[in-house]
């Protein structure tokens, strides 16, 4: 019964685990740097934008290739957690991460309610529920003046509050690097906490729904609470990406928010490679920095993500992970050549 | 059979093997489509341990029924239990907890990933540990994960499968996935077994691998439920019939008396 | 107050028989395909393009550019599938495609968007400005006039196709079934490019006519497409009279709320009856129950 017995089934989390904590590592110092690297505060607000793009895409990618539930409407999450946590701090006067938790807690809320209204719905219904939920909170946000101030938006949007620990020198947010630091400092924390959920029974149950909804209920998975949790999940932590948007940027218009904004993260969840969870951080990271390298040729961001977005579902779904991975098995292919010969 | 599967497949009885005893017991069961009648007034009792064969010809109503057993239909009118506990309107994923596990006429196996962690997703119902050991993945949490991976090992050799654990479940042969399916279901340590026309398109020797299979199960105690429209497959292996029509009750009780019965002749060959 | 009811009756029927051109192309194609192409929404607009630069630019009759626009329409629709959903059905996804799709539809729109601009433009049929009294005091404008005319037709045509020809039947049929159609000698590849065709045909056509009375600008087409989804849905996937009775209930809605409520709600209005609609009938209003075979 010991599983000390057989050396295939050692657990092979021992050994994946050690290369996990190395890219852990890895990416914390990348994090560390990048701030160093880039001084001015065009790319260091470029950072930012990143660092919540990839939340926002391995959100998605939580509720799209995990539990396979095609949610076109995420733009509506990160609306809602961006303007629920200023509004808190603005109308009621409660403290940033207090505001902070009411964001998350929403989108979240919100996440799950579309997911219990839309559970009996399949794939195309789902999407265009998702669509229309997206359009309707959009369509508050601009027409409710008095809550939003509607389309004028909301001006001065005060960064997190300084953090003064004894000893330690005030970290201020207004500084780019320290907010920077911190948003991609939870983005990790998000990619930790859903990595660990993937790779856990709760991972083959949502890629059990996935790929078979009345299979995964005969073995006894309760497909619609399931995915109330992916959406739960996914929402919340597009809700935080929200409330950090809002205080990094300053300003908050619904435009931000309109469908459109759902279609690139989607984007950059299936150029990164749908169903892992590392993709879709390539796929926000290649997208947000992209664009802003080809900025001599116009404004042709959209016309990027729409381009690479087809491209890729035509040529290669599985995204930049599944590029890589061949690569690999052409390098493998090579050295075994060269070994043999 | 090693001691260690005999657990799962028993059907986990409680200890006594009393075929008197009614393990799935349905009365007046109905259930229509548009007009269509699918089920017809259909009351069974199916004993603790042994096969139960559920027959008939294509559109009589068998694969319908099945549904309606499992969960994925409800009935119109008519009741169902299951070791007593009433079944009508608990949903399908709840079922499975009581003990009923089914395989599909159509394969429904996740097609894309490998055969381990198909048998794997089995287990879903019976991880036990706690949820937060999900995110920080602790001891407990690794025990818990080399016990599934070693009991599903063990279930695909009871079905023959473990050279191929590997190997995504879509590129088994046909009949390979057949089996691979059973052992998914068998992950889930069903009471209830119920098989849905598990020799459609398989051949001979498949045919033969697969009533070994049940014969083991069987013989382990475990309560089998076969619908089939093939009638020599069935005489060879089931305990007790049930052959429908129409969707309607036609005959019930041992097979050698069904393949004599003149209603089921006449259904069969159509006079 | 009778006469507003009616003008805005009459206005809705006019939107309403647009969005029924727009949905049933898609209804078309999800009817045969299962399949939900994002980009229809562009092909209006392109077809309203097509339109406007054929009348404007080259000095043509806006009646013909009405053709002009349903032949470009035809033209992508057969790109589309012949692109895009013809090599995904190998893969057997159900929701790559619609993916695919909407990759298209970002791509397009900001494709014009560059060759456009952002400015709306100006497309003024010569009918728009001709004004027709009718009774009780009511008026419709020579372009609407021509819309309810035309569409109204086509309507009528597609509808007769569908149930009368052998061609409409067997669309139907792969619609039903696609293998079986297939063994009783139906290409079903062939009817679904056909299908393709017509549905962006009709697409092209509704943004001719709908140039003039839109804004006219590279996003046209997504003003137009979220709403025809609803019509789709509330009218039933696949199903021709549900989307035309839904397409005509959307139009007329649009327009009470335009006229009685707050025209910025319409979209919430229209919106939350779609969800509603998902939530107690998603099949649709007039419901073809389609069983999953297990």
């Amino acid at each position: 019964m010991s599983s000390r017995d057989h050396t295939e089934l050692a657990n092979p989390f021992d050994r994946s685990s050690v290369s996990r904590r190395w890219w852990l590592l890895g990416a914390i110092v990348t994090i560390g740097f990048l701030p160093l690297v880039f001084q001015d505060s065009y790319w260091r607000t470029n950072l930012v934008v990143c660092a919540l793009n990839v939340m926002l895409a391995i959100g998605l990618d939580f509720i799209l290739g995990y539990a396979g539930q095609l949610n076109l409407g995420h733009s509506a999450f990160y609306g809602i957690g961006a303007y629920v946590s200023t509004l808190v701090i603005t109308k009621l006067g409660l403290p940033f991460w207090v505001a902070f938790l009411c964001g998350i807690v929403l989108a979240g809320a919100a996440g799950m309610a579309l997911s219990m209204f839309a559970v009996r719905l399949r794939g195309h219904y789902l999407a265009i529920a998702s669509l229309g939920f997206a359009v309707i909170v959009h369509q508050v946000l601009v027409n409710w003046i008095s809550l939003t101030q509607g389309p004028l938006g909301i001006y001065g949007i005060k960064p997190p509050p300084e953090i003064a620990l004894p000893g330690l020198p005030v970290i201020s947010f207004g500084n780019s690097a320290n907010m920077f630091y911190l948003v991609a400092g939870f983005a990790l924390l998000f990619y930790v906490l859903l990595d660990q959920l993937v790779r856990s029974p709760i991972g083959e149950t949502l890629t059990a729904i996935r790929e078979d909804e009345v299979s995964a209920s005969s073995l006894g998975i309760n497909c619609p609470a399931w995915k109330v949790f992916a959406f739960g999940a996914g929402s919340a932590v597009a809700g935080a990406a929200g409330a950090f948007y809002a205080s990094s940027v300053g300003t908050l218009v619904p435009d931000a928010f309109i469908i459109t904004e759902s279609f690139t993260i989607l984007a950059m969840v299936i150029v990164g490679g749908m169903g892992t969870l590392i993709g879709p951080v390539w796929g926000a990271i290649l997208l947000t920095v992209l664009p802003e390298v080809l900025r001599g040729f116009g404004d042709l961001r959209l016309v990027l993500y729409g381009a690479a977005l087809t491209l890729v579902v035509l040529f290669m779904p599985g995204g930049i992970v599944q590029a890589a991975q061949i690569v690999r098995a052409q390098f493998d292919r090579l050295r075994a050549r060269l070994e043999a010969g | 059979m090693s001691d260690d599967i005999s657990g799962r497949v028993a059907g986990q009885a409680d200890g006594r093997r009393n075929s008197d005893k009614v393990l799935f017991r349905s009365k007046s069961l109905n259930k229509s489509f548009g007009g269509v009648h699918a089920v017809r007034d259909i009351s069974l009792n199916i004993p603790h341990g042994g096969v139960f064969a559920i027959i008939g010809p294509n559109g009589a109503g068998k694969s319908t029924l099945l549904n309606l057993m499992s969960g994925l239909y409800q009935p119109d009118s008519g009741t169902m239990s299951l070791d007593g506990v009433d079944l009508v309107g608990l949903k399908a994923h709840r079922r499975v907890r009581l003990g009923l596990a089914r395989t599909f006429q159509k394969i429904r196996l996740f097609k894309h990933l490998p055969v381990l962690d198909n048998v794997i997703a089995g287990f879903h119902i019976h991880h036990d540990i706690p949820a937060w050991q999900y995110v920080l993945q602790g001891t407990a949490f690794r025990r818990d994960y080399a016990r599934c991976r070693d009991e599903a090992r063990k279930l695909l050799s009871f079905v023959g499968l473990e050279e191929r654990a590997k190997a995504r479940a879509g590129s088994l042969a046909y009949g390979e996935q057949r089996m691979l399916e059973i052992a998914r279901a068998l992950a889930t340590s069903p009471r209830l077994l119920v098989v849905d026309e598990p020799a459609a398109g398989l051949n001979a020797a498949e045919v033969e691998k697969l009533l070994d299979r049940i014969t083991q199960l069987r013989a382990g105690g475990m309560t089998i439920v076969i619908v089939e429209h093939n009638m020599d497959l069935v005489m060879k292996v089931a305990d007790r019939v049930l052959v429908m029509d129409y969707g309607q009750y036609l005959f019930e009780g041992a097979p050698a008396e069904a393949q004599v019965d003149p209603g089921v002749v006449a259904a069969y060959l159509g006079a | 107050m009778s006469t507003v009811l009616l003008q805005q009756g009459i206005n809705g029927v006019v939107l309403g028989s647009l969005y029924v051109l727009v949905a049933l192309g898609l209804t078309l194609i999800y009817g045969v395909l299962v399949q939900i192409n994002f980009a229809h929404a562009d092909v209006v607009t392109i077809g309203a393009f097509a339109a406007y630069f054929f009348t404007f630019t080259f000095g043509g009759n806006y009646l013909a550019s009405i053709a002009v626009a349903l032949l470009v329409g035809a033209i992508l629709g057969w790109l589309v599938n012949a692109a895009i959903f013809a090599p995904l059905r190998e893969r057997g996804s159900e929701l790559l495609p619609l993916i695919a799709t909407i990759g298209v539809s970002v791509l397009l729109q900001n494709v014009m968007l560059l060759w456009f601009g952002p400015i709306p433009y100006a497309f003024d049929s010569p009918y728009s400005n001709q004004v027709i009294r009718l009774w009780g005091g009511t008026f419709i404008t020579g372009q609407n006039l021509i819309i309810i005319a035309v569409s109204t037709l086509t309507i009528a045509l597609l509808y007769a196709f569908m149930k009368f020809t052998f061609m409409g039947k067997a669309l139907r049929a792969v619609a039903q079934d696609r293998e079986t159609a297939g063994l009783m000698g139906i290409n079903p590849n062939h009817l679904i490019m056909l299908t393709f065709v017509i549905a962006s045909a009709l697409a092209g056509m509704g943004g001719a006519m709908l140039g003039p009375i839109l804004v006219l600008t590279p996003f046209a087409g997504t003003t137009v497409i979220v709403k025809a989804f609803a019509i789709v849905i509330i009218g039933g996937f696949g199903n021709v009279e549900g989307t035309i009775i839904a397409g005509l209930l959307v139009g007329l809605i649009e327009s009470y709320t335009t006229q009685f409520v707050n025209p910025g709600l319409i979209d919430i209005v229209v919106f939350t009856l779609l969800l509603m609609m998902l939530a107690f009938r998603p099949t649709g209003l007039i419901a073809e129950k389609r069983e999953e075979n297990v």
